[in-house]
C-alpha cells in the first residue's frame, strides 16, 4: 500500500493544495459559497492518512519507528546544506493525527458559524495554510524547516485573528499577538545558532541529538541554549511573561481560536520541547525553569480566569493555565525519566486539544445564537434553548474540571503524578519541584470552580438572553452540532481508553526512537510505564469536586454576587493582575518615549538638511532677475563671456 | 596679390556686421540674415584656411555649414510665419514669456506701433498679373 515515508508528505501536501483550491474559489463570485469543500475534504483526508500511519506504526515492526522522507536539498551555503526531509516517529504521528482529526470538525463546524461572512473563502484559505504550517512544524526533521512551519503558523495566526480587519481591537490583537511572539522567537532563533553551533554546524534533528550524545558540550552553554529555545515556546505557547496576547486573541472568530488558540498552535511549544528533549536532559537547569514558569503560569492564568465576565477570555486564560501544566509535566524530566515527563505533557495536549476545542465552539454556538454577545452577565438559563450546546459544553467543562473518569482527568492526573515523583526524589532541586506540586494541586481546584462558574452563568438560573439575540434565539444548525457531539465523545472517552488501563498510549510513544535516546542519556535504561497513584488520583478528584461544588454553591441561580470580604479579590482577577497595566508603563510607554526622542531627533535632522537646500535656493535669488527673456540680451551675454574668452587666450598665449 | 589676411578681413567684417545686426535689430528676419551673415563670415574663414594650406577639409567644413544653414532657414521662416500668425508682429521685443515668473516685462519708452489688424497673413499675388502695390504689412 503507501510506503510510510511517503505518507507525511501526503498530508503534508494536502492542506496546502486544499489552501490553494480554496483561495481560488474566492475568486469566481459563484463558487464562493463552496470555499469550504476543499478544505474539509482535505483535512479529512488528511486525518485518515494520519491514522493510517499510526496504525502503521502500531502494527508494524517495533524495531523500526522512525521513518525519514526523501532529503532534498533546501538550500546550502559553503558546506552547510539543509535538506528539506520529513520525519515521522510516534511523537509526529500523534500530534499530526490530533492536529487533523480535530481541525476536521472545526472546519466543519466553521461552515455554520462562517456562513454568511464575506471573506469565507479567505477564511477556509487561511485555516489550510494554517494546518499545513502546523504539520511541517510537526514532521519536520531539520531545525531550519521547523522554523519554517513555525513562523507560518504565527503568520496564520497572525492572518485570522486579524480577521475582522476592519475593527479596531480585533487589528491590535492581530499585532499584539504578532509582536509578542516575536519576541520569545528572536530569542528562539538566537537558540537554534547556538544549538547549531554548539552542534558541529549540523541543522538536522538526527544530527544535532547524535552530536550532543557523543561530545555532550559544557553545561553552561547547554543551559544557556536550552533556555533559549524556551523564550520561543514561552512566547508561542503563552507562557508566564509573553502569555498576554492570548487573551487579546480571542478577538478572531470563535472556530479560530478553537483551532489555533486551544487545540494545536499554542501547544507548538510544548511539542518543540518533547522533540527536543534529548538536548533538554543534558541541562536539568533549564529543565526546573521550565517546569517553575510553568507552574507560576498555571496559577496566575487560573486566577485571572476566576473573574472574567468573557467566556472565550475564561476559556483563553484556561488554556494559558492548562499550557502551564503541560510545561510543569515536562519539566520534571530533570528528576525522573524523560519518557515518562513527555508522555504526561504529550497527553495532556491531546486530551486538552479535544476538550478546549470542544469548549470553544460551544462558546462559539453559545455566541452564535446570542447575536455575537459573549459576556455572562447578559445571558443565563441557556440549558432549556440550547439542550446540544448544554450537554456537550457539560461534557468538555467536566473534562477541563478534571472529574474523575473523562479524559482531562486521567491525563491531568498523570502530570499530577510526574511532579508528586520529581518531588520525592532526593536529587538538589526537588524542593523546587514541590513547590511546582503544590502550584499544580491549587491550580486544580481553581480549574474546576473557574470552569464550572463559567457553566453555570451560562446555562443555569433563569433564562435570560441578549437584546442582541433576537426574538427568538435557537439552538445551532446541524452543522455546528455534529462537531460538537464529536468531540464530547471523544472529550469524554478518549482518556479512559487510551490511558489509565490499556498504557496503548504511553507505550506507543515510548516507542519515540529519540525519547528512548533522551532516556538513554538521562541514565534511565528500563522503560517505566505511568502508573496509577490512587491517592494521588484521589486528591485530585477531590480537589476537583471540591471546586465543582463550590462554584454551584455560588452561581447556581445564574448571577454573580460577590461578597464585600472577596471584592478585592474579584476586582484583581478581573483586571488580570494589571499585569496589562504594568506592561504598557513599563515596556510600552517607555519604548513610546523613545519613539518621541527619535522623531525629535529626525526632526532636527532633517532641519540641517533644509538648510542646506537652502543655498542653491538663495543663489537662484540672486540671478533669477537675469532671465529677462529678450532674446537680445541673451545674445549679448553669449558676445561678452566670449569675449572675455578670446582675451584670455590671446593673452595668455601673447603672454 | 590677395593674401590670406584679406580673406580673413573680409570674414571677420562680415561677421562683425552680423553680429552687430543680430545684437541691435529687432525684426525677426533681419535677425536671422545677420545670423546666417555671421555664418558666412566663419566660412569664408573655413574657405581661406584651406586654401592656404592646401587642405580639403575646410571646404568640406564650409559645404556642411552651408547645408545646415539652408536647413536652419527653412526652419526658422516657418516659425516666423507661425510666429508672425499669433502676434501678428515680428518684434522680437513681443516675445518675452520665457522670463523668470515675477519679472516685469521690458517694455520701450516709445510704444511700439499697433499691431496690425488685418488677420490675412502676407500672400503672393497670382501670377501673370502686375502686382497691385501694397503698403508694407511688418514696419519694423
Amino acid at each position: 500500500m503507501f510506503e510510510p515515508s511517503t505518507l507525511p508528505l501526503i498530508v503534508l501536501g494536502l492542506p496546502l493544495l486544499a489552501s490553494l483550491a480554496s483561495s481560488l474559489c474566492g475568486i469566481w463570485p459563484g463558487c464562493r459559497q463552496y470555499a469550504h469543500l476543499p478544505t474539509i475534504v482535505a483535512f479529512a483526508v488528511a486525518a485518515v492518512f494520519a491514522s493510517i500511519l499510526f496504525g502503521m506504526m502500531i502494527t508494524g515492526n517495533h524495531s523500526q519507528l522512525l521513518f525519514h522522507s526523501v532529503a532534498w536539498t533546501w538550500f546550502h551555503a559553503g558546506n552547510v546544506e539543509v535538506a528539506f526531509q520529513l520525519t515521522a516517529d510516534p511523537l509526529a504521528a500523534v500530534m499530526l493525527a490530533t492536529v487533523t482529526f480535530v481541525a476536521t470538525w472545526i472546519a466543519l463546524f466553521s461552515v455554520g458559524y462562517m456562513h454568511d461572512d464575506p471573506g469565507y473563502a479567505r477564511y477556509f484559505a487561511l485555516i489550510g495554510l494554517f494546518v499545513f504550517s502546523m504539520c511541517l512544524l510537526v514532521l519536520a526533521n531539520d531545525l531550519l524547516l521547523m522554523v519554517a512551519g513555525w513562523e507560518g503558523v504565527g503568520l496564520c495566526s497572525y492572518l485570522l485573528v486579524g480577521y475582522y480587519y476592519a475593527k479596531p481591537t480585533a487589528a491590535a490583537a492581530a499585532r499584539k499577538a504578532f509582536l509578542v511572539t516575536r519576541l520569545g522567537d528572536a530569542g528562539m532563533i538566537l537558540g537554534l545558532f547556538m544549538l547549531w553551533q554548539i552542534s558541529g554546524f549540523q541543522t538536522s534533528f538526527d544530527g544535532i541529538f547524535r552530536h550532543l550524545a557523543e561530545s555532550p558540550p559544557e553545561p553552561r552553554t547547554i543551559t544557556l541554549a536550552c533556555l533559549l529555545l524556551f523564550c520561543g515556546a514561552v512566547g508561542k505557547s503563552a507562557q508566564f511573561p509573553l502569555y498576554v496576547w492570548l487573551p487579546d486573541a480571542m478577538e478572531g472568530p470563535t472556530p479560530v481560536s478553537a483551532l489555533i488558540h486551544a487545540a494545536t498552535m499554542v501547544t507548538a511549544g510544548v511539542y518543540l520541547l518533547a522533540r527536543m528533549m534529548p538536548v533538554f536532559v543534558l541541562s536539568p537547569d533549564a529543565l526546573m525553569l521550565v517546569a517553575v514558569i510553568g507552574g507560576l503560569t498555571a496559577i496566575v492564568a487560573a486566577f485571572i480566569a476566576i473573574g472574567q465576565h468573557d467566556l472565550k477570555r475564561v476559556l483563553a486564560y484556561s488554556t494559558v493555565s492548562q499550557l502551564g501544566y503541560m510545561f510543569m509535566g515536562l519539566g520534571t524530566a530533570a528528576m525522573i525519566a524523560p519518557n515518562l515527563a513527555v508522555i504526561a505533557a504529550i497527553f495532556h495536549l491531546v486530551t486538552h486539544a479535544f476538550f478546549k476545542a470542544l469548549l470553544f465552539l460551544a462558546a462559539g454556538s453559545v455566541m452564535h445564537a446570542m447575536g455575537n454577545v459573549i459576556d455572562l452577565r447578559k445571558f443565563s438559563g441557556l440549558r432549556v434553548l440550547m439542550p446540544v450546546t448544554h450537554l456537550t459544553f457539560l461534557c468538555g467543562a467536566a473534562a477541563l474540571a478534571g472529574i474523575p473518569l473523562l479524559s482531562g482527568f486521567w491525563s491531568k492526573d498523570q502530570i499530577l503524578d510526574v511532579l508528586y515523583q520529581a518531588s520525592l526524589c532526593d536529587q538538589p532541586g526537588a524542593g523546587t519541584f514541590r513547590f511546582v506540586f503544590v502550584c499544580s494541586l491549587i491550580t486544580a481546584a481553581m480549574t474546576a470552580f473557574y470552569t464550572f462558574r463559567a457553566y453555570f452563568l451560562t446555562f443555569w438560573g433563569p433564562l435570560k438572553t441578549p437584546p442582541e439575540a433576537g426574538d427568538h434565539p435557537h439552538e445551532s444548525p446541524r452543522v455546528m452540532l455534529w462537531p460538537l457531539i464529536v468531540l464530547a465523545i471523544g472529550a469524554v472517552f478518549l482518556g479512559i481508553v487510551v490511558e489509565p488501563f490499556t498504557h496503548y498510549f504511553s507505550d506507543f510513544l515510548s516507542g519515540t526512537p529519540w525519547l528512548q535516546e533522551a532516556n538513554r542519556i538521562a541514565g534511565f535504561n528500563e522503560f517505566d510505564r505511568p502508573h496509577l497513584d490512587g491517592l494521588l488520583a484521589i486528591t485530585g478528584s477531590i480537589l476537583a469536586l471540591a471546586g465543582v461544588a463550590l462554584a454551584w454553591y455560588a452561581y447556581r441561580d445564574g448571577t454573580e454576587t460577590v461578597g464585600s470580604s472577596l471584592r478585592s479579590c474579584q476586582r484583581l482577577s478581573q483586571d488580570k493582575l494589571y499585569i496589562d497595566e504594568l506592561y504598557a508603563s513599563a515596556i510600552v510607554k517607555p519604548i513610546e518615549a523613545i519613539a518621541m526622542i527619535s522623531r525629535f531627533f529626525d526632526g532636527v535632522i532633517h532641519g540641517i538638511a533644509r538648510l542646506i537646500s537652502l543655498v542653491p535656493r538663495l543663489l537662484a535669488e540672486v540671478l533669477k532677475p537675469l532671465q529677462t527673456g529678450l532674446v537680445q540680451f541673451y545674445a549679448l551675454g553669449m558676445i561678452l563671456g566670449m569675449a572675455v574668452f578670446l582675451t584670455v587666450v590671446i593673452v595668455r598665449t601673447s603672454g | 596679390m590677395i593674401s590670406l589676411g584679406h580673406f580673413l578681413t573680409i570674414g571677420g567684417m562680415l561677421f562683425a556686421i552680423g553680429l552687430i545686426g543680430f545684437t541691435t535689430r529687432r525684426n525677426l528676419i533681419t535677425m536671422f540674415l545677420c545670423a546666417e551673415m555671421m555664418l558666412q563670415g566663419v566660412v569664408l574663414n573655413l574657405l581661406a584656411f584651406s586654401r592656404y594650406h592646401a587642405d580639403l577639409s575646410g571646404q568640406v567644413f564650409a559645404l556642411f555649414i552651408v547645408t545646415v544653414a539652408a536647413c536652419e532657414a527653412g526652419i526658422a521662416l516657418a516659425l516666423f510665419v507661425s510666429v508672425y500668425r499669433r502676434s501678428r508682429s515680428l518684434d522680437i521685443s513681443v516675445w518675452q514669456a520665457l522670463r523668470e515668473p515675477g519679472l516685469l516685462p521690458i517694455v520701450d519708452r516709445e510704444p511700439l506701433p499697433p499691431p496690425i489688424q488685418d488677420s490675412r497673413d502676407p500672400h503672393l499675388p497670382v501670377a501673370g498679373r502686375k502686382p497691385q502695390r501694397q503698403e508694407e504689412l511688418s514696419r519694423v
